[in-house]
């Protein structure tokens, strides 16, 4: 069947198809998570107090000076700056789009990547016993009584996270491409045909199901041709983080009913030999920039229609060790990008206070904000989620006001 | 060393282990030579294609195929003729006597996994990943290959009512032993014994904090969480007319209760005497007193003989026959089964103390079960296992290490062919993992939360249609000869046949006219497994 056919096909399906998932006013939660524990007191820094400076007598950011000295750091108010490769975020936070939330943390202090992780998306607290399943999985099951449909939720990349474990629905993908019909034969559209005469005619929710399914191949399919071209000049960045992003981008395009979508960015564990504004660090922090900003400029002209959340599972000693890096501490910074956040501030306890009680040692940034607390902002703020379910989705959390949201 | 897989046997689990290790000095391509053998043998003991099929020509489902459907998972080719031979009641009787059922054939693939032979201490020196790959592929061949379908069915069954979420703290090194000593050793036999070997499983003890449940001068608080879910989920029901004070005082009852899991040297020196991973009663962690459950006086000075009471009392209660009896016809009957077939196995399961044979028995011998012919959405366990077995599919057990590959999938995506995904990869965005459940109610037997993933589905009926899956070989010539589709047969007979094979009836007419349209036989038959009336049963 050439092209012309099946896209003459495509849209004879969309006409007997019912409409698929109600996407009207629909707002996807992304969750970037940066694995290893990144330091963010070098990605959001202090440069207003010497005790940073003297704790990182080799690796610290050199405090603004207002121009674009590319050595220095980048002015986000009077006390803190950005590392010089998130610049390209430097234009969300004046725009009051990006909002930063210093001292978030869990009560883990084994220092353990894998155990906080694993909390974190959970959703667990230590002390007590775990809620059963991811954080996420447990949010899209409070949405269970509404429509949720094959790509309500979406982790870029080759896993699912365990922050959707339990979701009704959650599907791991690469790149759109994977959302297709392949026969063996090698002839989607008269499969199509045939799956759309035998659910057409089945009158039960499998039926409907079956419609809506073959309309979202439809619309996916429609995104397939031609390659993707990004609005606005967006360029994403040509790594896997920058891909993901990209493929997010045309999923909302797509108006596919996408909710909650996971990506991560790694390499975050720099106890050796960290670098300022080059070497490791600072490449990780150029990739998650550009990333960010090339789906921001893509989607433009629909930005109210997604929440971006950076997280990680701790933060570092404030001091640096021997090997010019950092070793694993507790409290982080974190960053949301949305017009449904109260951006364009910087949140929490200044940094430099340090834990000292803490098994993890000395060094370890004082929490002020039990994640959860933040996580559940980010989702009342994004996703409109109530009281009720909040509790739902992080039992037994006492929740505290971080200010994300009104 | 067993090769009965309803069997629990774990002194002989260390020769087995010390075996295999010398085994391994053989290299990689012996044990692929073995893996073959396998499949050769599993031809010879009947697992293949009979040379003629005959597909039903009703236009309602089947009766016998209805049975095979759900009494197991689908009737492999050839199956169907024998329930017609022997007629329903006696396949039922044979099912409910699995030990009268030779199962060498799905023994022999079983063999591979040999974490599953473990006692639970010695899990620990297998990797989680082999762990959960182990415990699942050993389902998924069980299901497509042992004669023992009932039994496999209620396998799963029992799995979802005493759920064990393999990724909560150290449960994935113990689930394997509650798979083969709780779940597999009393799938059929007494309710009230099942209970008492999950009460006692260190898995369940791990999975719902009762190892933690201590009553100390210093914590004088029961942990309630065994105690409240042994209620609501595994007997009572939620609203089975217990009160928060019965909760507590069973907890109270089941306190001291807790697993070893203490790494030893002389262990690991001498694993005949490994300890890690087994329960034991500590006494000093034990709420002495008196206590009252669900009205039954309980004695002061009882000691670990308090447990075995709250299972007697609690499987013995009014509501537990009343709620499993739902749980089981809403399995096997309808999501929403009719009251008088729950009332009628009640009454079974009630007059019979809890055994489970009879309580089955009367469930598949119901006119309301004989009723509810193709109302079930197949799960998708059950969805993959059918396809496997209507199409006589050759599984491999020994693919280890070729895990989900969706980064090979996503190389393969531009091309029109389907991707090469292994087969329980495929589990994963079906919904259903397998032993992967996060909360204790176990996978849901209800429409909705399999409705989202139809996407998956028919791109598993491609992938198997097309001989796509890795290590599954489809046997699509023999099985067309058998259903006598020749070259000259008509796009229209060869869509009727395949199709009354697969589902159990004749095609209605709309489904016969998209079906005719199919020219590509792979495609058609890929189609058949893909279509609304094979999503259910």
């Amino acid at each position: 069947m050439s092209s012309f056919t099946r896209r003459a096909l495509l849209s004879k399906l969309a006409v007997a198809a019912a409409p698929a998932v109600e996407d009207a006013g629909r707002h996807t939660l992304i969750v970037v998570f940066l694995r290893g524990g990144a330091d963010t007191m070098n990605l959001v820094v202090p440069y207003a107090d010497d005790s940073y400076y003297k704790a990182r007598p080799t690796i610290a950011i050199k405090a603004p000076t207002g121009d674009a000295d590319k050595s220095r750091a980048v002015r986000l108010d009077d006390r803190y700056a950005f590392h010089p490769a998130l610049r390209p975020l430097h234009e969300k936070f004046s725009e009051g789009r990006l909002a930063i939330v210093q001292a978030v943390g869990t009560d883990n202090t084994t220092g353990s990547h894998f155990e906080c992780q694993d909390q974190m998306e959970h959703g667990d607290s230590m002390a007590a016993s775990a809620a059963g399943g991811g954080w996420l999985g447990r949010y899209l099951r409070t949405r269970a009584n509404t429509k949720l449909g094959p790509l309500s939720a979406v982790a870029l990349g080759t896993a699912l996270p365990e922050s959707l474990r339990g979701a009704p629905v959650a599907s791991v993908m690469q790149s759109l491409e994977e959302i297709a019909i392949r026969t063996p034969s090698g002839k989607p559209d008269a499969a199509a045909a045939v799956l759309a005469a035998m659910y057409g005619a089945d009158v039960t929710m499998l039926g409907t199901q079956g419609r809506e399914t073959l309309d979202l191949f439809k619309r996916v399919s429609a995104l397939q041709e031609g390659g993707y071209k990004p609005a606005n000049d967006a360029k994403y960045p040509k790594d896997s983080f920058g891909n993901g992003m990209r493929e997010i981008a045309r999923l909302i395009k797509a108006h596919v009913g996408l909710e909650v979508a996971c990506i991560d960015v790694g390499g975050w564990d720099t106890h050796f030999f960290q670098g300022t504004t080059d070497s490791f660090q600072a490449e990780r922090a150029r990739v998650l920039a550009e990333g960010l900003a090339a789906f921001d400029a893509d989607l433009k002209d629909q930005r109210g229609s997604f929440t971006v959340m950076v997280t990680t599972e701790f933060g570092r000693r404030i001091y640096e060790n021997a090997s010019l890096g950092t070793d694993h501490g507790r409290g982080f910074a974190l960053m949301t990008l949305s017009n449904r956040i109260q951006g364009g501030r910087i949140l929490g306890k200044w940094p430099c206070v340090v834990e000292n009680e803490s098994p993890a040692g000395p060094g370890g940034m004082q929490i002020q904000h039990d994640y959860r607390s933040v996580f559940a902002e980010v989702l009342r703020g994004s996703l409109g989620l109530d009281a009720a379910a909040a509790s739902a989705v992080f039992p037994k959390c006492e929740f505290g006001k971080v200010g994300l949201v009104a | 060393m067993s090769t009965d897989g309803t069997s629990t046997g774990t002194s002989t689990s260390t020769s087995r282990r010390s075996l295999f290790k010398a085994a391994l000095a053989g290299t990689a391509a012996a044990l692929t030579g073995c893996e073959r053998s396998t499949a050769f043998f599993g031809q010879q003991m009947g697992q293949s294609i009979p040379t003629t099929l005959t597909p039903t020509q009703s236009a309602e489902i089947d009766p016998d195929f209805h049975l095979l459907s759900r009494a197991g998972y689908g009737p492999w080719p050839g199956e169907l003729a024998e329930v017609k031979k022997t007629g329903r009641d006696a396949w039922l009787e044979e099912q409910l006597h699995p030990e009268r059922i030779d199962d060498s054939a799905a023994n022999l693939r079983a063999e591979w996994f040999e974490s599953l032979y473990m006692d639970a201490g010695n899990a620990w020196e297998f990797r989680k990943e082999v762990l959960r790959d182990e415990l699942t592929r050993h389902a998924v061949l069980r299901a497509v290959y042992s004669k023992r379908q009932l039994f496999e069915a209620m396998v799963e069954f029992w799995g979802d009512h005493l759920n064990i979420d393999l990724e909560k703290t150290d449960c994935i090194y113990l689930r394997p032993s509650d798979d083969r000593d709780v779940i597999r050793a009393h799938a059929l036999g007494k309710f009230r014994d099942l209970i008492l070997a999950s009460a006692k499983s260190p898995a369940m003890l791990t999975y719902l904090d009762g190892r933690d449940n201590k009553v100390t001068k210093k914590s004088p608080v029961p942990n309630e969480n065994y105690a409240r879910e042994l209620m609501e989920l595994h007997t009572m029901g939620v609203n089975g007319g217990y009160t928060q004070k019965d909760i507590y005082e069973a907890a109270r009852c089941l306190s001291g209760w807790t697993v070893d899991l203490k790494m030893r040297m002389a262990d690991a020196l001498n694993p005949f005497k490994a300890q890690r991973g087994t329960t034991y009663f500590k006494k000093e962690w034990h709420d002495n007193d008196t206590k009252d459950v669900l009205g039954h006086a309980i004695a002061a000075g009882g000691g670990e003989k308090d447990l075995e009471r709250v299972v007697d009392i609690v499987c013995a209660h009014p509501s537990t026959a009343k709620y499993i009896s739902q749980k089981l016809c809403r399995r096997f009957i309808s999501h929403e089964p009719p009251q008088s077939a729950v009332d009628k196995v009640a009454a079974e399961f009630t007059r019979t103390s809890g055994d489970i044979k009879s309580t089955l028995r009367v469930l598949f011998q119901s006119e309301e079960f004989a009723n509810a012919r193709g109302q079930l959405l197949k799960r998708p366990f059950r969805f993959i296992v059918s396809s496997l077995r209507a199409m006589a599919a050759d599984v491999e057990s020994s693919y280890v290490g070729r895990r989900d590959d969706p980064a090979g999938q996503a190389a393969q995506a531009i091309q029109s062919k389907p991707p090469r995904i292994a087969l329980v990869s495929y589990l994963h965005p079906l919904g259903q993992p397998l032993f992967r459940h996060p909360t204790p109610d176990g996978y849901p037997d209800e429409e909705t939360p399999w409705l989202g993933t139809l996407l998956w589905r028919w791109n598993f009926a491609f992938a198997l249609g097309g001989g796509f899956v890795p290590d599954v070989k489809t046997q699509g010539p023999p099985l067309r000869k058998a259903l006598g589709i020749r070259k000259d047969s008509t796009d229209k007979d060869k869509a009727a046949v395949l199709f009354a094979h697969c589902i159990g009836r004749k095609p209605a007419e709309a489904e016969l006219t998209a079906l005719q349209s199919v020219e590509d036989e792979a495609d058609l038959l890929a189609l058949i497994l893909a279509s609304p009336a094979f999503q259910r049963c």
